[in-house]
């Protein structure tokens, strides 16, 4: 096989729930290998009860994201020696979120809060409609298309200071589809998400420090959103909720 | 053993395109229906709906037409589909798709005029692949998600199903039982119907695609029962997955077919470009031929240093194959390998299955009050699924059976008293593993996963099929012999390991046996002792059950040609022809 031994890795893993600490593992280093290939090989020939989540190994689905050397991101598609810090590596659970067991979290309150968020299509026609011609030139199916390819993986969410400091905040995924929908000429109700999006935890929650935009594994730009969101909710005169 | 009990109206198992649909349309039928999500990862996130690049099949354009569609569906299923299934897939994807777009909110991708944009797609007469990007699933899933946590559903994320119980009077289905894998705890749920729609997945193979949550556990439970699965030799196989080395879940995840469109060339471990010698159509030949002609030249030994070959995208401009192909050269190089300018090693990966369960064209099942839809189910594909009939499948028939079970339930819905011999049987099967101590679980699925790779894949004779049945059976039997230690058994991925492998063991012999009956070669089955097509008029559908010993029988059943039989057609020109 072309795999290469080269060297050992040192990885901490946090295990328990909220009360626990980290334990060490000493995973041989491939080549070719993710961290999710290092979590596996932990669960599988160190600690078979080790509890993490994946699904799609592609980055698709966004079920891997965890925390590594204290980044949010997709242990699916970021190679080891990206991440090494002198031999180590430390994993832990998302940010910002309730924690289940090991390195798994409750992703609930990231779904209700983009319920809240109005984050769901409202039909405007009906399966028996023809479909609506719809230019992908204008600006709004510009805006739209920009936003759209979030598979909500929550790193943004884990990764934003106001989610941490302000539980009721909806934070920047959620607030991304709004501008989505915002711009869908399609929507029946797009007054409706600037109404929800202006409420206490909206848009106007946000503080600018991009760490959204920093941290987007798919490199999408959720303050541009938010910003428009800002700037449409005060057209609209719906006010700042906080 | 302790078990949590309580009851729903309808029940669904799996929570990719088919299970959405199924929950929304049921809800939308009868709003007052409690209804009930099991999945055993997240909503939404698990399963292969998500991870569809291509698109979905549709006769939507002037020109083209659902008796197009379905010409296409049955020739390039070497006439094995069952016709009122494949019929009704393509009459009611034209429905399914305007509900995705005017309904649920999916947006797809334009013309310059506005309208929609089909895209061409291999196997087809007409450019009929709606489609968003590359990325068609991540929108069509993200899209419906929204809509279920919108709605009243009871969500069992991480359950996983363990046995579907009959009634005690056998008069029907009485409801699931699961583990709740972030407790370890079992929980039976009643239903006055269920919906297995967990999606295939051959996983069991060296090289596979699906994600990692699948493994057949749907399938082996209705084998369980004694219900028909038919056409389970018809296993897909993609040509061009990434080959990274062991001890990586990279490794058999697709790289895709566009590649070889584009003019990408497949070089063996001599650097010779090899296709030309097995086909005219050299890199651009079918699925099936360049994942045999693959699987040739390595069994020659001309292999990369991994065990595959190598595809090259450089000549054609590495700047070009990076904008063209962004999203592959993107993940290609977060795992390390250079697309755009460099060899990337790839080997053929099972895809898809085309086999399963046995349904009606409502989704119902043999048994009363058990409803099935998507890749748990055989019939709509025959012996080769159509890039852009796989998303399409699921989410027809997972509307479609939503719109059965709210009716099934309101017209004779009653909760039926369980068969409690069947859950004590299951728990004690799912205890089983805590009772023994020894063996080596990552040894088995390696073993598992070469043997099925050998003997039951890509090419087949005879004596393989017999040495994989012969292999299986040792494989079952050194499971029984293998332990998972006891004691925290909330999210113990070892337990969850240990019955993966039960299911897709299981399976695999449904796989051989049904392969060691099927004498001829069509579609995804190829016997290198049988390479002849086969007569077919007189084409036949393999149909397994298992007896309550596990004991598998295999039948061959006649195709009943309902609407069209070979040499006729129901359109001017050749199906599944490219576009002239």
């Amino acid at each position: 096989m072309g795999d290469t031994i080269t060297e050992t890795l040192a990885v901490e893993v946090w295990r328990g729930r909220d009360e626990g600490q980290f334990e060490t593992f000493e995973v041989p280093h491939r080549e070719s290998q993710t961290v999710l290939d290092v979590v596996t090989w932990i669960q599988r020939n160190a600690e078979p009860a080790l509890a993490y989540r994946f699904a799609c190994r592609v980055g698709m689905c966004g079920s891997c994201a965890m925390t590594v050397n204290g980044r949010p991101r997709w242990t699916c598609r970021t190679h080891v020696s990206e991440v090494l810090d002198g031999g180590r590596l430390r994993i832990e659970p998302l940010a910002n979120l309730p924690r289940i067991k090991d390195l798994v979290c409750d992703l609930t309150p990231f779904f209700e809060k983009w319920q809240t968020a109005r984050g769901r299509f409202e039909p405007s026609a009906t399966r028996h409609d023809p479909m609506v011609p719809v230019s992908t030139e204008s600006p709004e199916r510009r805006a739209a298309d920009a936003g759209i390819e979030c598979i909500n993986c929550a790193v943004c969410y884990a990764a934003c200071d106001v989610v941490r400091w302000n539980p009721d905040y909806v934070g920047p995924a959620a607030l991304n589809r709004a501008w989505t929908l915002v711009n869908d000429e399609r929507d029946g109700d797009r007054n409706g998400v600037l109404q929800a999006v202006s409420q206490a935890g909206g848009c106007h929650s946000c503080h600018t420090h991009a760490s959204c935009l920093e941290h987007c594994p798919v490199g999408l730009n959720p303050t541009a959103g938010i910003a428009g969101l800002k700037r449409l909710t005060a057209l609209a005169a719906f006010g700042g909720g906080d | 053993m302790n078990i949590e009990r309580s009851s729903t109206d309808i029940l669904i198992l799996g929570s990719g395109g088919a299970g959405l649909f199924a929950a929304l349309h049921a809800l939308k039928a009868n709003s007052d229906l409690d209804v009930t999500i099991a999945v055993k990862g997240l909503l939404g996130k698990s399963g292969c709906t998500r991870m569809v690049q291509g698109g979905y099949n549709v006769a939507l354009a002037s020109g083209d037409s659902v008796e197009r569609h379905f010409m296409d569906t049955i020739v390039g299923g070497k006439w094995l589909p069952r016709q009122d299934l494949a019929w009704k897939l393509v009459e009611t994807a034209v429905e399914r798709i305007h509900e995705l777009e005017n309904e649920i909110g999916c947006f797809f991708d334009r013309n310059p005029d506005g309208s929609l944009h089909q895209k061409a797609f291999a196997g087809q007469s007409f450019d009929r692949t709606v489609h968003k990007g590359d990325l068609t699933g991540i929108e069509i899933i993200s899209r419906l998600m929204e809509q279920v946590w919108a709605r009243g559903f009871n969500k069992l994320e991480e359950h996983r199903a363990i046995s579907l119980v009959p009634a005690a009077d056998g008069s029907g289905l009485a409801g699931v039982l699961l583990i709740d894998m972030r407790t370890g705890g079992y929980r039976f749920v009643r239903a006055k119907a269920v919906l297995l729609a967990t999606g295939g997945g051959p996983t069991m193979y060296l090289y596979h695609t699906p994600s990692g949550d699948k493994s057949c556990d749907g399938m082996a439970m209705a084998l369980r029962l004694g219900l028909g699965l038919r056409d389970m030799e018809m296993v897909q196989f993609h040509p061009t997955g990434l080959l990274a080395g062991t001890d990586t879940r990279m490794t058999g995840t697709v790289l895709e077919e566009g590649l070889r469109g584009a003019g990408g060339y497949l070089l063996n471990g001599d650097g010779e470009r090899f296709m030309s010698r097995y086909h005219e159509h050299g890199e651009r030949a079918t699925r099936d031929v360049v994942s045999r002609s693959i699987q040739a030249e390595m069994r020659a030994g001309r292999t990369t240093p991994n065990g595959g070959v190598h595809i090259q995208m450089s000549h054609l401009g590495p700047e070009d194959v990076a904008k063209r192909f962004k999203g592959m050269v993107e993940r290609c190089a977060d795992c390390g390998f250079d697309l755009a300018g460099g060899l990337v090693e790839v080997v053929p990966t099972a895809h898809y299955m085309m086999g399963g369960l046995e349904f009606e064209l409502d989704g119902s099942t043999a048994l009363p009050a058990l409803f099935a839809a998507g890749e748990d189910c055989g019939g709509v594909h025959g012996a080769n699924r159509l890039g852009g009939n796989g998303v399409a499948n699921s989410t027809v028939y997972g509307g479609i059976a939503g719109d059965a079970m709210a009716a099934y339930v309101a017209r004779e819905g009653l909760l039926r008293d369980a068969d409690e011999t069947v859950i004590e049987a299951a728990v004690g099967r799912a205890e089983h593993p805590f009772s023994v101590t020894g063996g080596d679980l990552n040894e088995l699925r390696d073993r598992l996963s070469r043997l099925m790779w050998d003997d039951v894949g890509i090419l087949r004779d005879v004596a393989g099929l017999k040495r994989a049945l012969s292999g299986l059976d040792d494989l079952a039997a050194e499971l029984e012999a293998t332990g998972v230690a006891d004691g925290d058994r909330a999210f113990n991925l070892t337990w969850h390991d240990w019955q993966n492998l039960d299911s897709q063991i299981q399976t695999s012999r449904v796989i051989a046996q049904a392969a060691l009956a099927r004498d001829d070669s069509r579609g995804a089955h190829f016997r290198e002792d049988f390479p002849e097509t086969g007569d077919l008029e007189g084409s036949t559908n393999t149909r397994v059950t298992a007896d309550s010993d596990g004991e598998v029988t295999v039948e061959m059943v006649p195709v009943e040609f309902s609407v069209v039989k070979p040499g006729e057609s129901l359109i001017a020109g050749e199906a599944g022809a490219p576009p002239t």
